[in-house]
């Protein structure tokens, strides 16, 4: 158990610190929460995540008990929800969060991150040379768009759903196409087990 | 300390002269040393890298440190020290083989890894160093060589600073019967034959895989410390016990 969660948590950190290394903006932002110590426990999982800054990058230790400067303590589930600061004191009364320490401390970590500034199709060309490189870009545009699309489309489609009330009610025409669709069914049961009785004697 | 009754002690399951020990296991590692960190990689199935991650994580290293790793031969731990040390700490990379030594301040040097890293050639037993002057020591696949284990302990001791801690990442006794039944099988069966093929040198690798067998369990390495005057003194098993850490305090 001592060594499970160890790869996965070596992988990412080298993940990580690679991302880092590509934004030329990273180590001003890194030296700025340099020293810097962040600890989650996940309800789900048997370790603790503890995550160190210092000006070359990050590391994750899984097997970490000195003290942290900030300790979240939440469950998996309540992760996406963290993003947004509105709901951290909603969720602190529903005693789904718990955060010892600094708060903004996760946020900032998490800003490091989120505002990389990569030339993904340079790095990937990099590595595969450009044609494979452009191909794949495009169709990661493409499935982006697509995928932007549809979570567009259903959220517009969820909104009138809920604003409108009235039409989470059937209507007149539609209760009467379910009464017809019913009857036909029923119908159609009875004639099978007629049927299947008659076959039976 | 010296006036024992039995003057012998164990090289792998042989009975040596004490005196003899230091040379035998000098011969063992000079030989071993240019080819060591593939047969370590092929040894373990790469393995050992997590163990020795393990211990950098149980290690509370932070920027400023000074740390000792004993017995540290190529030099695996101490590159990872010395990034997380920064230039404001330091790391001593120490071995009693200067064979080793080399191997590793040549690794180390072709991986970028200089300023912060200070090479001495030392034994465990005697430490060159002053009192109370490390944060961290670490030995790893080192104390069982070592001829007195208890010696090397109290001489970590003395150099360890008040509130640092030790960590021994050592071969041990896997838990389970099937395990250690496996285990036997694959270090005495085909450990030697790897070694005789990729190292072409099987009598070492008969050896470290005697030596495995010849070291303290977790217990009994646990209660070596206390008596050396450790504190908080634990241990962790990794691969179902094949390797464990121990760790202590000085206070
Ligand atoms: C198996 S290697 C371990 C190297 C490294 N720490 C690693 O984990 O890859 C053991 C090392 O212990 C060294 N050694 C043996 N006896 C020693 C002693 N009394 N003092 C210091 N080092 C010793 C050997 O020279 C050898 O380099």
């Amino acid at each position: 158990m001592t060594l499970l969660p160890l790869l996965p948590t070596v992988l990412f950190e080298k993940l990580a610190n690679t991302l880092l290394k590509k934004d030329a903006q990273s180590p001003e932002r890194l030296r700025r929460l340099a020293g810097k110590r962040i600890r989650l426990k996940l309800k789900e999982l048997p370790f603790t995540t503890t995550v160190s800054v210092d000006d070359a990058g990050i590391y994750i230790s899984t097997a970490d008990s000195d003290d942290v400067d900030c300790c979240i303590s939440t469950e998996l589930g309540v992760l996406p929800e963290l993003q947004d600061t509105a709901n951290l004191t909603r969720l602190i009364k529903a005693d789904q969060l718990d955060i010892d320490g600094d708060p903004m401390l996760a946020q900032q970590l998490v800003g490091l991150f989120k505002s990389l500034d990569v030339d993904w199709e340079g790095e990937l060309a990099n590595t595969l040379g450009d044609a494979p490189a452009h191909w794949l870009m495009t169709l990661w545009r493409k499935s982006r768009s697509h995928v932007e699309k549809r979570l567009e489309e259903s959220k517009r489609w969820f909104k009138g759903v809920v604003t409108d009330e009235k039409q989470l009610l059937p209507t007149r025409e539609e209760f009467n196409e379910f009464k017809d669709n019913m009857q036909q069914l029923r119908a159609k049961v009875e004639r099978l087990q007629r049927q299947f009785g008659e076959r039976k004697s | 300390m010296n006036d024992r009754k039995d003057d012998s002690i164990d090289f792998g399951y042989q009975k040596v002269a004490r005196s003899e020990k230091k040379s035998l296991v000098a011969n063992v590692f000079q030989s071993v040393a240019a080819k060591y960190d593939v047969m370590n990689d092929l040894m373990s199935f790469g393995i050992h890298r997590l163990w020795k991650r393990y211990t950098i994580d149980c290690s509370g290293v932070r920027k400023g440190m000074k740390v000792l790793d004993i017995a540290g031969g190529t030099g695996d731990l101490t590159a990872q020290f010395s990034r997380r040390v920064g230039p404001e700490g330091e790391v001593v990379l120490a071995d009693i083989n200067d064979a080793m030594l080399k191997v590793g301040r040549d690794k180390l040097r072709d991986r970028g890894v200089v300023g912060n890293v200070r090479y001495v050639q030392a034994d465990a037993e005697e430490l060159p160093f002053d009192d109370n002057s490390f944060d961290i020591i670490t030995i790893a696949f080192g104390l069982r060589n070592v001829t007195d284990k208890d010696k090397a302990l109290r001489s970590m001791l003395r150099v360890l600073k008040p509130g640092g801690r030790l960590l021994i990442l050592e071969f041990s006794k896997p838990v389970s019967a099937t395990l250690n039944q496996a285990y036997d099988f694959y270090s005495f069966n085909i450990l030697p034959k790897m070694g005789q093929v990729v190292a072409n040198d099987a009598d070492s690798y008969q050896y470290l895989a005697e030596s495995i067998r010849m070291h303290p369990d977790q217990e009994t390495l646990k209660s070596m410390m206390e008596t050396a005057g450790y504190e908080k003194v634990d241990y962790q098993n990794m691969t179902g016990g094949v390797v464990a850490l121990h760790r202590g305090y000085k206070f």
